[in-house]
């Protein structure tokens, strides 16, 4: 009995510290997390970038841009305090030329910690392999090979006269998941570029026609060698403003 | 007096309601022989409601995943022949026009770990993204699959049934015609009364005997009780130079796949001709015969038909006569997978 009233008497002391402690760390936790904005700019060269407008390359070439649609996926905050977090569902499908797939609301972020942003240009494996999802994954969404079960991580298509195809047009459908032409590319970006809750995310399409040959390479449909190869070059269109 | 009354109404509301949600809700039991593997499949996404079931019917009869409205699953899977297509080598599509592949016969899915012949497919719930998209096949998009559904009276009440929604989406299109296919099992024939030992399976001692050449020279491949497996391999045919086609290596672009191609299951074979991914051969009795003297030797042949069969005319008739065995008419005649009637 007295031991049972010794506990008790403890418990009630501690009770109000416990409680305070709940409390404050709840409320803090809540103050501190927001909504995190990610803005996409997209251009060519220094130029914004627009629909079926003519274009000059780095290598001389003309050419008009008619679809550009990719996967933005995964995305994590990393944190100065250790563990960082995990967004979830944060898969998202952006159109350039539909602005309403240019803003990206990251919600319960806390930026105050935040060092760093994550995500993944692409679809991961796991994705790929999980049947029929749903939201922006769904495969009625255009961006899911159906011969070859995967998605299509980054959609580019367009016309030039340097390309001797039908209606000289290019294609570009990067993707596939299997080793070893994996073609999901990660992305990390300082948090020092966040102003105001918002990350401006610059993308400069000019930079993939640096590194290819419209003449040569003008139709990559298929997960391959050749997908692999562009896919590595997506990375560098993401920069942001220092 | 009162009080009881009401409360016996109410109770008797609630029994009721009770009542309404598990009619309208009944689940589906996946039923399989308790000696046969797990399957492969997970079932988390699917509701496994009979409303669900009833909505993929509906669909893999309906035209309306092709483009033009005049084909559907069940064009190329017919019930009554192992739910594939028969009398064409080359399944068609929309128009009369021609594929490159002999289609499938649909059963047994869940245990499946790849789909079509190449294994491009990597799960069943995307399989049938494959037909509806492929040109020579439905040549539709499963987004304006998804528009035409949602311009249909009928289809925004089925979908509604299962989902308690009006949205219809791709991923509930296809999570439907999966609910569907994945039940169509068979483990009802002759054979599998035999090894349950149930009345009606027993055999002939044609039929034993038929049995034992088939564990001793098809089974390494074909695999008992799924008469399948989920590898890929080359099965000696000489290429066809008209379609030039090397299966699984098209999809892996691994020379050490060339000219493998699915190990598909014998069951319902009876009923499944013609044979092979280019549907080459009419009559299983031709199937038997390249095996013992047609085989091609190539790099990537399987390393189980370096010799050829060594079989007597007598073998291969009990071996013929036991394929019979895997015919399981309570499956190809089972009301339950047929076309559906209008609601």
């Amino acid at each position: 009995m007295f031991l049972l009233n010794f506990k008790l008497k403890y418990l009630i002391a501690i009770l109000p510290l416990i409680l305070t402690q709940v409390i404050f760390t709840k409320s803090y936790s809540q103050e501190n997390k927001e909504d995190l904005n990610i803005v996409l700019v997209s251009k060519f060269g220094e130029e914004h970038i627009l629909k079926d407008t003519w274009y000059i390359t780095e290598t001389k070439d003309s050419i008009q841009i008619s679809k550009i649609k990719f996967y933005l996926t995964d995305f994590k905050i990393g944190s100065k305090r250790g563990k960082g977090q995990s967004i979830n569902n944060s898969n998202h499908l952006i159109d350039v030329f539909d602005k309403n797939t240019l803003n990206i609301v990251l919600p319960n972020v806390d930026i105050s910690t935040c060092n760093e942003v994550l995500f993944n240009i692409g679809v991961e494996e796991e994705m790929n392999t999980s049947g029929a999802l749903s939201g922006d994954l769904d495969p009625s969404k255009g961006m899911y090979w159906s011969w070859q079960s995967g998605y299509i991580n980054f959609k580019f298509e367009g016309k030039s006269p340097s390309c001797e195809t039908r209606k000289n047009k290019f294609q570009f459908h990067i993707g596939g998941y299997q080793k070893p032409f994996t073609t999901t590319r990660p992305i990390t970006i300082l948090a020092k570029s966040i102003k105001d809750n918002t990350l401006t995310i610059i993308l400069d399409f000019s930079k993939i026609f640096k590194s290819i040959n419209l003449n040569s390479t003008n139709q990559v449909i298929i997960p391959g060698k050749e997908a692999f190869d562009l896919a590595e070059i997506l990375p560098t269109l993401f920069s942001v403003d220092d | 007096m009162t009080k009881i009354v009401k409360h016996s109404i109410s109770l008797a509301c609630l029994f009721l309601c009770c009542g309404f949600v598990i009619i309208k809700n009944k689940e589906l039991l996946f039923d399989y022989p308790e000696y046969w593997p797990k399957p492969n499949y997970n079932f988390s996404k699917l509701s496994m409601t009979e409303d669900e079931f009833q909505l993929g019917r509906h669909l893999f009869y309906d035209p309306i995943l092709s483009k033009d409205n005049t084909i559907s699953c069940a064009s190329c899977h017919l019930q009554a022949t192992g739910f594939t297509h028969v009398d064409h080598d080359l399944s068609h599509g929309i128009e009369g026009r021609i594929g490159t592949r002999n289609s499938l016969s649909i059963m047994n899915l869940a245990w499946n770990s790849s789909f079509m012949w190449d294994g491009g497919v990597n799960h069943l719930e995307v399989q049938a993204l494959a037909p509806i998209s492929s040109a020579n096949e439905m040549d539709e998009s499963l987004e304006h699959v998804v528009e035409k559904l949602k311009a249909s009276k009928k289809y925004n009440s089925l979908f509604y049934k299962v989902h308690n929604d009006s949205l219809i989406t791709g991923q509930k299109t296809l999570l439907a015609l999966t609910q569907f296919v994945v039940m169509l099992n068979s483990y009802n024939s002759k054979y599998d009364k035999y090894i349950r030992k149930e009345v009606g399976g027993e055999f002939t001692e044609q039929e034993k005997n038929g049995l034992n050449i088939f564990r001793n020279n098809c089974a390494s491949c074909h695999k008992e009780p799924l008469f399948n497996s989920n590898d890929f391999k080359n099965n000696g045919l000489a290429v066809d130079a008209t379609l030039n086609d090397y299966g699984r290596m098209m999809i892996t672009k691994n020379t050490n796949d060339s000219l493998k191609f699915k190990v598909p299951t014998l069951r319902n074979i009876q009923f499944t001709q013609p044979y092979m991914h280019d549907g080459r051969f009419e009559t299983i009795q031709e199937v038997i015969t390249h095996y013992t003297s047609g085989i091609q030797h190539s790099k990537t042949l399987a390393k189980e038909l370096e010799n050829p069969l060594a079989l007597t005319h007598k073998e291969k008739v009990d071996l013929l006569v036991f394929l019979r065995t895997l015919t399981d008419k309570e499956f190809l005649f089972n009301k339950r997978f047929s076309y559906p009637k209008d609601q």
